[in-house]
């Protein structure tokens, strides 16, 4: 088996880690429910590449994430650091000092309150009147979540939860690398942080890579390179798939200022030097893309967007744990490890690292009324700054598809599907063909669990169909109406980036380096010499011209 | 007012209004830390809004879990947590030093003073107090024999302050011991070599010194000896699972057998690796010995079989640190390539053992031969002990480092205190021309604020004893407080001491923050309510 652990820095990692989990916890409470659909029940998906079996001192067994979680403190919300699982009896959480015989000084925070979604995981028993219930507790998701614990329903493991502490900084303020730099190093967080890192990576047996999300809108693109650097030197040969991840909100303000420029440039620099694979998320708006064509979004709040995020990230991810079988079964085709995801879409040719994602969510059915194209074309693009028509005959893609339905509400063979990706590439208008493509399937689709936010337009059906006709007049439905959706997700190594990149690039020369540059004072501040820019100059330049053959005539003639 | 011009949002405090603000921030958080001081302080609980308990007396937890606001407030913070960063102890001190020199401050500017002049008398306060200090402190002598008594003392009169006088007592001699164990002599103490291990298992009283090693992990094959003895102890960095190696990185097989065959190639080269191991092992191990590989880079199963089977025992994904340690507690040295097997670059230990708790493993590596390294292994029935107990053993560690390298000691229970504020009043004050004489009386009564709040603590009226600390100094002798009846005592027979270090850098960064603080004449922030109140 080939393990994965998962690495979740800053707020918004964090709320699409959690609804990541929910998605996976779901798909391992309908594999063991014998009522589900039996598509959920053999998946042919092995969770234990995520997941670790362990027990507590009392000898209950736990199956909990391999995965880092690091957030300022006080973002928990209701949940302890340590999880749920491995508390201590009640004997031994006395509220006494064994330690010291002098007086007690006790400070007693308010106890936060959970909300209904929490106090119905909690409960022992369920109440009557279920149905009423569960339509309460997505309405109060929907009214207010403030933190990523307030909607998840998995359980962590107490190494999983690391909270930097100590920094005395409220979260709005901890919004730029300068501020960030020197978090890891400080205080023996750094060490602390690796440590739980180690103990997930020990228990692996063969380790095939670490997926890593950030949070790179502001401090912690910081914490997470120190982190990923340090791992660099750990684990060499552990390829690592960072994915940056921002919120609609991070991106909000009307005009970028010349510390946000740089602060791309740098974070950017800076992290995509510690991993094999970076793939950028976060469209500044995704209530106007094509993304949400079928999804009423809203841009304001980090728990609906990251829902998008999150399915993506999940589809993305599957061919790493599909069980190799002899021959590919009916379940799912063409598993993939995280290091043959990495050499195919940047060993081809070009040595470009930075990969587009896109998704299309729900997929729309393989063979319907809109035969034309529908899949390739309903592709939406979750990385921001990309040339939508782009002539690019060495894209590499790869593509998963999960849960495809045929027509209607008929799910498809993993071979429909094959058959039906190939011959949209091949009616596809030469431009947009890629020089290669793989593609994996699974029939498995996306189950949308109790505390998914109500993102659904009113043409979405209960299996994720998609609907001729509105069904209600409702416009939002959320998982009390929609079970399951069929999802594609797309990895594209393309030239369309080109733009994302020379930005970058652009910001950091005209803003950083140049001789009175407006920012001079900006990266000084944040402990940067100019030595130090133009290498990372030079490395983005690189970046540039692996995709862009024209770049280096061009900037030697300057 | 100009910035009003510039931003209409900014806010502006004027300079008696910027003045108190950070007035009172320095003594609302001097409040906040003011209980925990000395052996007869409090100790805080802090129960968080999802129900975590943290148990602390030590300021600098403290102030890390407090979620402060007020920019003076973490300012003075910041020098604390700097405090203990250099010098191990003293965050509470600090904080109190800085309250103090802010409260007398008060006074004096209230009485219409600038303070300016505060500040210069300051200046002048601190360098006559650092010199009181040079002649003050007790100088020990760090032969190849050290004073042992002497750390002992240093050591339990932190640790005193932080646990309980049986486990303070207890841990006294097993956080001496540890760091003359890894003392090297015309070395820096590297305080990093002593392991600090934490189990949730029994109680506090159970925490002992290990000379040797705890790891914190176990072998992961279920043939694998749970105990041995005489181990042949290998500490390498070599990879001994598949991967793809650089060289086919890029390579893409063009049909299954091709696949086969490089998979088959790269698996033959980690079984090469592995057999490496065994000749040495084979080599060097008699009927009774055994062979034990702690590895910093993974080992996959099936070269733990391969191992398992010759009877080795073999750890993976050691951590860094521990390679050092290792090396140091069990000789040898670390290995980074099976090319430099050799029976030389074997350690040894006399036991190796796994203990199991739950799903936590740990290996003991004990009975080495000249241990340079050791580990404190701490117990305690639940985390918040455990937290409490780590944070005093890593206090009482840096206070016999400092001990040793600053080659003396300051006697401590006030005694300093009241005599360099003796010192300041009776001769420096009389040198200082015209008002900056205020500001070294302020300072002078500022540096009381140590032995006051220890008395206060203990129950004791703070005035009696002063009065009878400083005339009981006044005949002659060096004088501390008794916290048990508020009688002087001599710190030197109670066994009483300070680090030096630690009070230098406290007589150094209060006034250095105070004075700053002084100055401030206005406070500008954008956008921001700043009055609201804060913690």
């Amino acid at each position: 088996m080939r393990e994965i652990v998962t690495i979740q820095v800053g707020e918004f990692a964090n709320f699409v880690g959690s609804h990541f989990w929910n998605f996976q916890d779901e798909l391992l409470g309908l594999a063991s429910d014998p009522e589900s659909d039996p598509i959920f029940r053999n998946h042919n998906l092995n969770m234990d590449v995520l997941y670790r079996s362990g027990e507590t001192l009392q000898g209950v067994a736990t199956y909990t994430p391999r995965l880092v979680s690091v957030n300022l403190k006080g973002s928990l919300g209701t949940m302890s650091s340590r999880g749920t699982l491995y508390n201590e009896g009640s004997s031994s959480r006395s509220d006494s000092s064994t330690t010291w015989f002098g007086d007690v000084d006790t400070q007693r925070s308010e106890p936060r309150k959970r909300n209904l979604f929490l106090q119905s995981l909690y409960e022992e028993e369920p109440k009557e009147g279920k149905e009423i219930e569960d339509k309460d507790i997505v309405g109060c998701l929907d009214e207010g979540v403030d933190c990523w614990t307030d909607f998840s329903k998995s359980h962590y493991h107490p190494q999983s939860l690391y909270e930097l502490n100590g920094l005395w900084m409220d979260p709005q303020d901890f919004n730029n690398y300068g501020i960030g730099k020197d978090v890891f190093s400080e205080a023996s967080r750094g060490e602390e942080i690796c440590d739980r890192l180690r103990f997930f990576v020990e228990e692996c047996d063969h380790i095939q890579g670490i997926k890593f999300l950030v949070d790179d809108s502001g401090g912690f693109s910081a914490v997470a390179a120190d982190f990923l650097e340090s791992m660099a030197d750990e684990y060499t040969n552990v390829p690592v798939l960072l994915y940056s991840v921002r919120s609609p909100m991070s991106q909000m303000t009307p005009k970028k200022t010349v510390s946000h420029k740089l602060h791309d440039a740098i974070s950017f620099s800076r992290l995509s030097s510690f991993c094999k694979l970076f793939t950028p998320i976060g469209l500044p708006s995704l209530t106007g893309s094509k993304a949400s064509k079928f999804l009423n979004l809203g841009d304001e709040k980090p728990y609906r967007s990251s829902a998008v995020y999150a399915a993506t990230l999940h589809a993305s991810t599957i061919p790493f744990r599909m069980r190799p079988s002899s021959s590919d079964s009916s379940e799912v085709s063409s598993s993939m490890d995280v290091n043959t995801l990495v050499q195919l879409l940047t060993g081809r040719g070009r040595q470009n690292i930075v990969a587009i994602l896109e998704s299309a969510m729900p997929a729309p059915p393989l063979a319907g009324k809109q035969l034309e194209n529908t899949l390739l074309t309903n592709l939406q693009a979750l990385t921001p700054e990309v040339t939508e028509d782009i002539e690019d005959n060495q894209a590499v893609e790869s593509m998963c598809i999960l849960g495809a339905l045929r027509s209607e509400d008929k799910e498809a063979s993993v071979s429909e599907v094959k058959n039906a990706v190939d011959a949209s590439y091949e009616q596809a208008i030469t431009k947009t063909k890629p020089l290669f493509c793989s593609l994996s399937v699974s029939r498995c689709p996306l189950p949308v669990p109790l505390p998914f936010p109500s993102i659904f337009g009113n043409l979405v059906g209960r299996k994720g169909e998609i609907l001729s006709s509105p069904v209600s007049d409702a416009l939002y439905r959320g998982s009390l109406d929609v079970h399951s959706i069929p999802i594609a997700a797309r990895w594209r190594s393309s030239s369309a980036i080109l733009p994302f990149l020379e930005n970058r690039m652009g910001n950091l020369e005209k803003l950083g380096i140049q001789w009175g540059a407006m920012g001079s004072d900006v990266v000084r501040t944040w402990g940067f010499g100019r030595e130090e820019l133009q290498e990372m100059r030079e490395s983005l330049s690189k970046m540039v011209s692996e995709l862009n053959p024209q770049f280096f005539e061009s900037s030697d003639s300057d | 007012m100009s910035v009003r011009v510039l931003n209409p949002n900014a806010e502006v405090l004027n300079k008696s209004a910027a003045l108190h603000m950070t007035i009172n921030a320095a003594k609302g958080l001097q409040d906040v830390l003011k209980s925990n001081l000395g052996p007869k302080g409090t100790i805080k609980m802090l129960v968080g809004g999802s129900g975590d308990i943290k148990l602390t007396k030590d300021g600098n937890t403290l102030l890390k879990e407090m979620q402060i606001q007020n920019p003076t407030a973490i300012m003075i913070a910041r020098t604390a947590v700097a405090q203990d960063d250099i010098s191990g102890d003293g965050t509470t001190s600090t904080v109190i030093f800085i309250g103090e020199l802010m409260k007398q401050s008060d006074r004096c500017i209230d009485e219409g003073m600038h303070p300016r002049v505060l500040v210069d008398g300051f200046e002048i306060a601190k360098k006559a107090t650092l010199q009181f200090l040079e002649n003050f402190k007790t100088p020990v002598v760090m032969g190849d024999e050290v004073d042992k008594e002497m750390l002992k003392m240093v050591a339990r009169t932190t640790l005193r302050t932080k646990l309980y006088e049986g486990l303070a007592d207890q841990l006294t001699d097993i956080v001496v011991n540890s760091v003359l164990c890894i003392r090297k002599p015309e070395e820096a103490i590297d305080l990093f070599m002593v392991e600090i291990m934490h189990m949730r298992h029994k109680f506090d009283v159970d925490t002992r010194l290990v000379e040797g090693l705890v790891l914190d992990h176990g072998s992961r094959h279920p043939d694998m000896k749970r105990r041995a003895e005489n181990c042949h102890i290998l500490t390498c960095n070599v990879s001994l699972e598949y991967e793809k190696s650089e060289i086919n990185a890029g390579f893409f097989y063009s049909n299954a057998e091709q696949r086969e065959a490089m998979v088959t190639a790269e698996r033959r080269s980690v079984d090469e690796r592995v057999k490496k191991i065994i000749e040495l092992k084979n080599k060097v191990c008699g009927d009774n010995d055994n062979f034990v590989i702690i590895n910093q880079k993974g080992i996959d199963p099936p070269s733990l079989d391969l191992l398992a089977r010759e009877g080795i025992i073999a750890l993976r994904r050691a951590k860094r640190r521990n390679m050092e340690r290792l090396v140091l507690a069990c000789g040898g040295e670390a290995v980074n390539s099976v090319d430099d097997l050799t029976p030389e670059s074997l350690g040894w230990a006399g036991l190796v053992y796994e203990h199991v708790l739950g799903e936590e493993k740990y290996t003991f590596v004990e009975q080495v031969k000249n241990p340079n390294s050791c580990t404190i292994l701490i117990k305690g029935p639940n985390d918040h002990t455990i937290a409490q107990i780590k944070d005093a053993v890593r206090d009482g560690l840096r206070s016999v480092k400092n001990t040793i390298e600053d080659e003396c000691v300051v006697l401590g229970a006030g005694a300093f205190e009241v005599a360099a504020r003796q010192h300041l009043i009776n001769e420096v004050k009389k040198t200082v021309q015209g008002r900056a004489q205020l500001g070294v009386e302020a300072f002078a009564n500022a540096l009381l604020v140590v032995p006051k709040t220890l008395a206060e603590n203990a129950g004791l009226d703070t005035q009696d004893v002063i009065i009878s600390l400083t005339s009981e100094h006044d005949k002659g002798n060096v004088v501390g407080l008794n916290l048990q009846d508020g009688e002087p005592i001599d710190p030197q027979l109670a066994g009483i001491f300070d680090n030096y270090s630690v009070k230098r850098q406290l007589i150094n960064s209060g006034p250095v923050i105070a004075s700053q603080l002084l100055l401030v004449d206005e406070v500008i922030r954008a956008g921001r309510n700043m009055r609201k109140p804060t913690a």
